[in-house]
């Protein structure tokens, strides 16, 4: 079967139908996908905006039930000025005003430079960043009592939160039996020696403006 | 309905009927004149359908021939060379294989026809290429009627039919197969009856002097024809050695072959043009020239056809998707609704927050920190207070040293925190008042550790004052030195669970 040029006109009809139903067909199967490409990229962002409102409503009740729960305790511990740093100066004159209070029969103390504190077993500070400034005590005591005592006197009267960490007591024989013979009326000695360490402990918002 | 153009040619005439769905809608007869020709191609203009033309000619030539069997083009340079030899002056010719032989160099055995008189159908043909009518193909009476007789047991039968404007035509077939055809026009003034039993005879000797019917053999004759001629036939033609007579019935045949065609006479006209509209067989006579039009309708079909299936099948590729995408929009106008119901519901919890420099969140974390801290501490007056409490019942036991510190690896005990750094206390101290009762000492030292164990504390002596286990040292100066009864305990304290 041979054709000739001529032979297109009795062909162009369905030449020019068939193509168009090329062309359509291709238009449309395109549109449609490009359709459905936005349709599920609509899809996608809808779900998404959806997602966030949730999470947005779900943070908004968080941040209510926790404005209620701890907003009281909050306000204790800041005003204990737990949450800022230079306060070294009001431990000094807190302590100076312990050693002038008798409490124990003499005092020093040492206090280091301030450090990140990380506490073990390891605690979820959130946005904090935990800011430790060591501290260590030697004591004079003439019993337990008075080592007791101070630690109370320290955290009633001076501003901060101090962490003890350890302690180590050791009793010391200040009578010889000379002198305990000799000695009609002895004087007031110390009995118990003791050694301390702990840190002044602050909280530093990470989120707060330096 | 699809509607078809059928034409019979004969020697005088030209008849038309135009079908649908096997009716006739439409019949003319032209004459084989000049003004025929005219009102032929004005009917043509108005009737351009798919056309078959259907020949009835006394000018049909068949030969028989063996050929070597051959293919691909050596084939068909033999078939050129054989028609141009038999029919060099007509286009209308078809080689038609029979049978391959089955011994010597198995040739093929073959039968030649053609139209011989092309002046006949030439006229008429270029009507029709002219109005560029697409015709499928040229036919013949002759290889049309070979499908009347294709369950008929004869393997020897003579075909013999009548054409009102034609005449009478007998078709001898071997084995089924197409070998011989004549036609006899019949005058005016006789009947098919008459010249039917005139030409019988004629056609047996023929056909036994070319050999075609072998000796001694009977000839099976069937005879196309109406009810009412029958009887009269059967009266006329009485069976014998040579040939048997077999009368078939036109009406019944129509009915067979599902004809709707009222039959009047013996013209068996009808039947073999609505065998040729049912079967639409191959051309035998047309070449493609003289198909042209009607291979071009075919690609036209074909162009359509491809058309409306790609354009189906996009909608069906795209409808679905559509649909799919405009319920998935359906979706997310819920959702934006859900979203700012739930924005909404977000920002009146948020309004309704008193303001604060601090977020709520971090107020929860400053707490739970100084909180846990405050649990790390170390718990000095609890625990001065209890190992003082213990040491007031053991007045013999002097402590010397006192260590208090918080760890976090010490291993935890059943039932206590493990969250929580464990206290460990390490008491150094030494016994008085024995005299050297040895038991005595060591029991008063058992019951000290378990006092403490009462209190929750876990107790591990790190020293005693003897050793008296088999891989201890004992000597006699025991008791006698300053620090002969000195032990050490390491006592450790985690809040229960």
């Amino acid at each position: 079967m041979s054709f000739s040029n001529t032979d297109f006109r009795l062909l162009r009809w369905n030449v020019i139908v068939l193509s168009l139903s090329i062309v359509v067909s291709g238009i449309m199967i395109y549109a449609s996908d490009q359709f459905s490409k936005n349709a599920a990229e609509n899809s996608r962002m809808a779900s998404k905006l959806l997602n966030d409102a949730r999470i947005r409503l779900i943070n908004a009740r968080r941040d209510r039930d926790n404005f209620v729960a701890y907003t009281s305790e909050y306000a204790d511990i800041e005003d204990h000025q737990i949450f800022s740093d230079g306060h070294r100066l009001d431990w000094m004159e807190g302590l100076n005003n312990l050693s002038q209070q008798n409490l124990v029969m003499n005092f020093s103390y040492t206090i280091s430079p301030q450090t990140i504190y990380q506490p073990q077993p390891v605690v979820d500070s959130g946005n904090f960043e935990i800011h430790y400034s060591e501290m260590k005590l030697q004591l004079e005591l003439l019993h337990e009592g008075q080592l007791l005592n101070f630690f109370n006197a320290m955290n009633e009267q001076i501003e901060g939160y101090y962490q003890l960490d350890s302690c180590s007591l050791h009793r010391v024989d200040t009578l010889t039996d000379t002198d305990k013979r000799e000695s009609q009326a002895p004087e007031v000695k110390t009995n118990i020696q003791a050694e301390c360490s702990g840190g002044w402990i602050t909280l530093k918002n990470r989120n707060a403006p330096l | 309905m699809k509607q078809s153009l059928l034409l019979l040619l004969s020697a005088t005439r030209l008849h038309a009927q135009l079908m649908a769905g096997g009716k006739i809608l439409l019949q003319r007869e032209f004459n084989d004149s000049q003004d025929g020709w005219n009102q032929f191609s004005d009917f043509i203009k108005a009737n351009k359908h798919t056309t078959y033309l259907l020949t009835d000619l006394i000018e049909e030539d068949f030969r028989h021939e063996i050929v070597p069997h051959l293919r691909g083009r050596r084939h068909a340079a033999l078939l050129k060379r054989k028609f141009d030899q038999f029919y060099r002056d007509t286009p209308f010719h078809q080689a038609t294989l029979l049978r391959r032989q089955k011994t010597g160099r198995r040739d093929d055995d073959m039968i030649f026809s053609a139209l011989t008189n092309p002046a006949l159908i030439k006229p008429w043909l270029d009507i029709l290429l002219v109005h560029e009518v697409p015709l499928a193909g040229i036919y013949s009476i002759p290889q049309i009627s070979a499908a009347l007789i294709t369950n008929h047991s004869s393997n020897h039968l003579l075909l013999i039919s009548w054409e009102k404007f034609s005449g009478l035509r007998q078709t001898y077939f071997s084995q089924h197969r197409l070998q011989i055809s004549r036609l006899t026009a019949i005058r005016e003034n006789k009947t098919f009856n008459d010249a039917l039993l005139k030409e019988l005879d004629r056609t047996f000797q023929y056909l036994k002097s070319l050999s075609l019917l072998p000796a001694n053999q009977t000839l099976d004759v069937r005879i196309l024809c109406h009810a009412k001629d029958r009887e009269e036939l059967k009266n006329k033609l009485v069976g014998n050695e040579d040939m048997r007579y077999d009368f078939a019935d036109l009406g019944e045949i129509g009915r067979q072959l599902k004809i709707n065609y009222r039959f009047t006479d013996s013209d068996a006209s009808q039947i073999f043009l609505h065998q040729l509209a049912l079967s639409q067989p191959k051309t035998h006579y047309g070449n493609e020239e003289h198909t042209h039009f009607h291979s071009i309708l075919k690609l036209n079909v074909a162009l359509k056809w491809t058309a409306i299936p790609i354009f189906v099948a996009s909608l069906a590729l795209t409808f679905p998707t559509v649909l799919e995408s405009d319920g998935s929009q359906a979706e997310n106008k819920a959702q934006q609704q859900q979203t700012q119901l739930t924005l909404s519901e977000a920002d009146a919890i948020i309004l309704a927050l008193p303001a604060s420099d601090v977020a709520p969140i971090d107020m929860k974390s400053g707490v739970n920190v100084m909180n846990k801290l405050e649990q790390y501490q170390l718990q000095t007056q609890d625990i001065l207070l209890t190992v003082s409490d213990a040491l007031d019942q053991f007045p013999q036991i002097q402590i010397d040293d006192l260590k208090l510190l918080t760890s976090a690896t010490e291993p935890v005990a059943v039932n206590t925190r493990a969250d929580i750094p464990a206290h460990v206390i390490t008491i150094k101290g030494n016994l008085h008042g024995f005299d050297n009762n040895y038991r005595s000492i060591l029991k008063y030292l058992d019951r000290f550790q378990l006092e403490l164990r009462k209190k929750n504390f876990q107790v591990e002596a790190l020293s005693k004052p003897l050793d008296v286990s088999p891989g201890g040292s004992l000597d006699s100066s025991l008791g006698t030195q300053e620090d002969a009864l000195k032990f050490s305990l390491k006592v450790v304290w985690r809040p229960l669970l």
